[in-house]
């Protein structure tokens, strides 16, 4: 009898544990996202991006589904996105989710990206858009907001921390410490401290070097601005200080363009050249970085010889280093979805810092919230203080600016052009 | 056994049948799992095959626009008109592209334009190499899905290489030929039928694992990548897996995105090269619900009540068992007290007769004391038949083997009978005496007339026995109206003014050996059985017995009896007279070892003028038979036991005789073995009636007659 009694009791006792664990969990859950919806509703949510493969994404997609199981969600890869976008919205099969960016804004190509977006600023849907960095917040005219980001990109280079620690280096943290650290690589035999891409001019070497010291110079000169986004030819001088610190980075022999352009693009190429494990310093942007994690096992050098490496800004002033905050791909949601609701509370699910983290850190790319310290990969770039820290969007640089700077940089970087020329030539460059 | 431990085994018994139902079902529920997997597979396999026509019949109109527009030199416009008159579903284009330029002409107009058929595969990475599209007629030529520049559908197109006029360059200008379906279209119809495959997906993949079409459940642009993403594998194992997907027809289990088992069916698109067509469904979907838990519950409450019903059936048993016991040892108890007190009834009597015998044997000469001896003898020798008959009374009632005979009496008579059987005693006693006999309307009565005077005879000696001298017994029989039809209500009434019975022993006085002490009367005067065989003969006749008694004063037996009236009375009543003389010349054969035995009925029969011969034992009983021949002997009466050859063998070989006649010579035991069971035995041996020893001469006398009559009515 009194065994029967310890069994039963024992059995009562993990049962209510095992009921208490269960109701803790729940309680976590609940916690990170609330649902809005019946548990049992259902659809199919399709979301519509350019990417081939969007894994992180579908990742998302699994743990929304822990809360409504009976959602499918899928997302579909639209071919010439950018050009097509607006034809998909426009026909019969619109996604109820879409990628969009904020460089769309404004121009009549892509107005339809904008015009089928719903405004997710309205507060009755709930999203959690106050995690998300103020800079990379697309600013509208009318105060909407078409579009949230769900990465965040910026220029910087990937440093081999463990060669850093082998040969007693510490990471630059200013122009100067740069310059050293360089010098100090080259004495002890590394032919090239630090590389990038350089054969052409999109996101080239030239341009991540230059663009956030560009930004920084003309943040707070609002004419300065206006004339650089008018394509003002005179608004090329605004270029002149940062075409002058290049050529001085070029003189100091950080970087040896020949052996630069033997890196093919600025993607692949740029990694498995990093991942050789000769190189302590290699620009590219964050976009090459969240490729960084997949690439690992295509090295046959980085897996006979890993390394732990990671993503800091480069220190281009005395000051020290510029964050260059940039919004990267944005989800809009398509206000004529026959699935608005499910496709609104997948975006509540969505925006918040928990989801945006673990997207980020499962695409590699930059988590557009306000701590980035969960990430070890870009961790350097939340140690910037908030002076350090300049943004296109902020400023109000326009993408056709951008592309008169890229165009000016690459040519004096490769010698095409000298700094007067380039200067000259502002708002004369074609893509 | 004890309790706790045949319930244990019981418990041991119920749950090993529970687990063996358990995983007879886990194993039925596993069969019926594998059958619906290869079912899914060859669903897949079905679906391959629908795909397959599906895809050859789209690809087979794109062989004949080609082999049209090829045959008839075309321009692109004219091709582009050609085929928009052949349009006949509204979601189908066709797409004519120039291989150099990428750009070419639509067969409906861009989205949102009524007139703009421009079309430009530049930015889409579909046509860049056009290796792939084999001449018309030789394989389907699909492209992946891809994005339709004219409308942004997702859509999959069939192709052919064309050549197309070129009227400025005046030479044919190498083209392709898309006939473009959109995806959705595809999807409505690209399901698995079956409702329980509702929550599976259909994908086709290429050699190298990239979608071409992708069904909701399957993830990344890869199946590869997808597998590899929620399936723990290694490049090599991996790498094999997708070897045999892309080759042969199968299914693997696998992890789906939601963590969730899946089986996944494959099978090659034959039509195709190196693709394969792939069905993802969650293996919950292919468990059958067998109601496994259902006979589960069943079986284990059916145990359940099996098992209490047991328990309780057992506690119940051992309750009647434990009853039982104490009966049995009551019965003991009782068997004991019975040789006890038999031994001490049977010593009374038999001390007076050896004694008394013992005393006239030394005094021969003294007549009067010889004879006085001699009555005392025979009064305690009758006294311990009396307790001998009383006990064959109540062992043939108690094991219900008591039959009555009825026949036809005279209810006067037997009252007559009564009154001469007391008035010895009572004038013994000198006690008054009164005898009291109501009207009776139907003198003649059927039923046991033997039973009936026992009845009566017990009850009236009791009264006589137990009144002390100068007391008074009172006798009253009165006839009325019976309940049952055809039967008259006796009411016997017997008082005295004895010495009565207290309570207790009236609660116990219808039981065997239950005698009433008192010191006014002798302890010896009765057997104790009396009552006891009184009230089964009662009940046996189906009547009621009272008694009123107080102690002292006397006491009052009121029997009711309701006993069917005879067919005949007195007026149509023939009494057959009896005649000792018929019997007389009569031969009859005595079987008995006992020469004392022999001597009796040797004499008694001899009264009669019956002659008998004496067979020593049953052997000499047959051989004399069968010597003697069929009607040697009108009678043989035959002791059981016997030495060489007992009465019941004798019997059954006298029955196997040839002779008939001697083979059906009446045949009556004449034995000790006096109780129901021997007389039965007798009587399956063959034999044609039994009479107990000691033998009484009127009885003898009757079965004479009876076997006389009978052998002369056959």
């Amino acid at each position: 009898m009194k065994k029967l009694v310890c069994i039963l009791l024992a059995v009562m006792m993990v049962t209510s544990l095992t009921a208490c664990t269960v109701q803790i969990q729940e309680e976590a859950k609940a916690q990170g996202f609330t649902p809005r919806l019946d548990a049992s509703a259902h659809g199919h949510i399709r979301i519509a991006g350019g990417y081939d493969n969007f894994e992180a994404l579908e990742a998302e997609f699994d743990r929304f589904s822990d809360h409504y199981p009976n959602v499918e969600l899928m997302y579909t890869k639209v071919d010439d996105y950018n050009n097509m976008i607006g034809t998909v919205l426009n026909g019969n099969d619109a996604p109820d989710i879409y990628v969009n960016y904020s460089w769309m804004y404004g121009r009549d190509q892509y107005k339809d990206a904008i015009e089928h977006a719903e405004d997710l600023a309205d507060p009755s849907l709930g999203l959690d858009t106050d995690c998300i960095r103020s800079n990379i917040i697309l600013k509208t005219d009318d105060k909407s907001l078409p579009m949230v980001p769900i990465f965040s990109n910026t220029y910087g280079m990937l440093v081999n921390n463990s060669l850093f620690e082998k040969e007693g280096l510490s990471v630059p943290k200013t122009y100067e410490e740069l310059v050293s650290v360089c010098g100090s690589f080259r004495d002890k035999g590394y032919k090239n401290p630090m590389m990038g891409f350089s054969k052409e001019e999109t996101t080239s070497l030239f341009t991540l070097v230059s663009y956030p010291f560009f930004c920084e110079n003309v943040a707070d000169d609002k004419d300065a601005v206006n004339k650089l986004n008018a394509m003002d030819p005179s608004a090329g001088e605004y270029m002149r200080p940062t075409l002058e610190k290049m050529n001085q980075f070029i003189k100091d022999g950080c970087v040896d363009l020949g052996e630069c352009d033997t890196i093919e693009n600025n993607y692949d190429a740029v990694i498995l050249r990093f991942f050789e494990g000769d190189v302590p310093m290699m620009t590219c942007s964050g976009d090459t970085v969240s490729g960084t994690k997949k690439r690992e096992s295509r090295s046959e050098a980085f897996i006979a010889n890993p390394f732990e490496y990671s993503f800091v800004p480069i220190p281009m002033s005395k000051g020290g280093a510029v964050f260059l905050d940039m919004s990267n791909l944005q989800f809009s949601v398509n206000k004529d979805s026959s699935e608005l609701d499910i496709a609104n509370e997948f975006m509540r699910f969505l925006i918040t810092p928990q989801e945006l983290n673990e997207i980020a850190q499962n695409k590699g790319l930059m988590s557009p919230t306000k701590d980035l310290s969960f990430s070890s990969m870009y961790a350097a770039f939340g140690d910037v203080p908030e002076s350090g820290i300049v943004s296109p969007e902020e400023i109000g640089l326009t993408d056709d600016a951008l592309i008169q700077f890229r165009q000016a940089v690459f040519h004096v970087g490769t010698g095409d052009m000298t700094i007067d020329e380039a200067i000259a030539a502002y708002g004369s460059f074609s893509q | 056994m004890k309790k706790t431990y045949i319930i244990v085994v019981n418990v041991i018994i119920m749950v090993t049948i529970l687990i063996f139902v358990v995983q007879y079902s886990g194993y039925e529920n596993r069969i019926s799992y594998q059958r619906q997997v290869e079912h899914f597979k060859d669903t897949t396999v079905t679906m391959e095959q629908v795909t397959e026509n599906y895809l050859q019949s789209e690809q087979r109109i794109c062989d004949v626009w080609a082999q049209y527009i090829n045959s008839s030199q075309m321009t692109m416009e004219e091709a582009a008109d050609f085929i928009r008159a052949l349009h006949v579903l509204n979601n189908t284009s066709a797409h004519l592209v120039d291989e150099d330029t990428l750009c070419g002409l639509s067969t409906r107009p861009k989205q949102g334009t009524a007139d703009d058929y421009e079309v430009s595969y530049d930015r889409v990475d579909l046509l860049d190499n056009t290796d792939w599209i084999d001449e018309i007629g030789r394989s389907i030529n699909i492209t992946r899905a891809y994005t339709n520049p004219m409308n942004g559908e997702q859509s999959l197109a069939f192709c052919n290489r064309v050549t197309l006029y070129d009227p400025e360059k005046k030479t044919g200008n190498p083209c392709v030929l898309l006939r473009v379906i959109p995806i959705s279209a595809l999807e409505q119809k690209w399901v698995f039928p079956q409702i329980e495959l509702a929550n599976a997906g259909l994908s086709m993949i290429d050699a190298d694992g990239d979608y071409i079409l992708k069904g909701y459940s399957f993830k990344n642009s890869s199946f590869f990548e997808f597998y590899k993403s929620y399936n723990q594998t290694d490049p090599e194992t991996s790498g094999e897996l997708f070897g045999r997907i892309t080759s042969s027809t199968g299914n693997i289990p696998m992890t789906d995105s939601h963590g969730q088992e899946c089986i996944l069916a494959f099978t090659p698109i034959s039509a195709t090269a190196g693709w394969t067509l792939l069905g993802l469904v969650p293996s919950k979907d292919l468990i059958v619900d067998n109601e496994n838990w259902m006979l589960f519950g069943v079986v284990f409450v059916g145990l359940l009540v099996l098992f209490f019903f047991d328990l309780f059936y057992m506690l119940k048993l051992n309750k009647h068992l434990q009853i039982s016991v104490r009966e049995a040892e009551s019965a003991n108890k009782a068997k004991t007290e019975f040789l006890s007190t038999m031994s001490h009834d049977i010593r009374t009597p038999m001390n007076a007769i050896i004694g008394l015998t013992a005393i006239t044997e030394k005094n021969l000469d003294d007549t009067e004391l010889t004879a006085q001896n001699l009555r005392k003898i025979s009064l305690a020798g009758n006294h311990l038949l009396t307790l001998i008959n009383d006990i064959l009374d109540i062992s043939k009632v108690e094991s219900g083997k008591l039959k009555l005979s009825p026949a036809a009496f005279s209810i006067l008579e037997t009252v007559e009978n009564l009154e001469s059987i007391s008035q010895p005693m009572v004038k013994e006693k000198n006690i008054d005496f009164s005898l009291n006999i109501g009207r009776m309307e139907k003198e003649y009565l059927y039923t046991d007339q033997l039973r009936l005077n026992q009845i009566y005879i017990n009850i009236l000696s009791n009264a006589i026995k137990y009144t002390q001298p100068g007391g008074m017994v009172s006798v009253d029989l009165r006839e009325e109206a019976s309940d049952r039809p055809g039967c008259v209500r006796l009411t016997y009434v017997v008082s005295d003014t004895g010495i009565g019975m207290s309570p207790e022993f009236m609660s116990v006085m219808y039981q065997p050996f239950s005698r009433q002490i008192d010191s006014r009367v002798n302890s010896v005067v009765g057997t104790g059985l009396g009552l006891a065989i009184t009230k089964q003969m009662v009940d046996l006749l189906g009547g009621t017995i009272e008694c009123q008694s107080r102690q002292g004063e006397g006491t009052t037996f009121t029997i009711i009896l309701d006993i069917p009236a005879a067919d005949r009375q007195r007026d149509d009543m023939r009494f057959d007279q009896v005649d000792d003389s018929e019997l007389k010349g009569m031969r009859i054969l005595v079987a008995e070892d006992n020469d004392i035995n022999w001597e009796i009925i040797s004499y008694m029969l001899g009264t009669f003028g019956i002659t008998t011969d004496r067979a020593e034992n049953g052997k000499v009983c047959v051989d004399m038979i069968s010597a003697g021949g069929g009607d040697a002997y009108d009678l043989i009466f035959m002791d059981v036991q016997m030495p060489e050859m007992n009465g019941l063998d004798a019997t059954r070989a006298i029955r196997k005789l040839e002779d008939p006649v001697a083979a059906s010579v009446p045949i009556v035991a004449m034995t000790a073995d006096a109780f129901s069971e021997n007389v039965t035995e007798c009587l399956n041996a063959g034999m044609n009636g039994h009479i107990a020893k000691p033998i009484d001469e009127k009885l003898v006398i009757k079965e004479i007659r009876r076997i006389r009559e009978e052998k002369r009515r056959s």
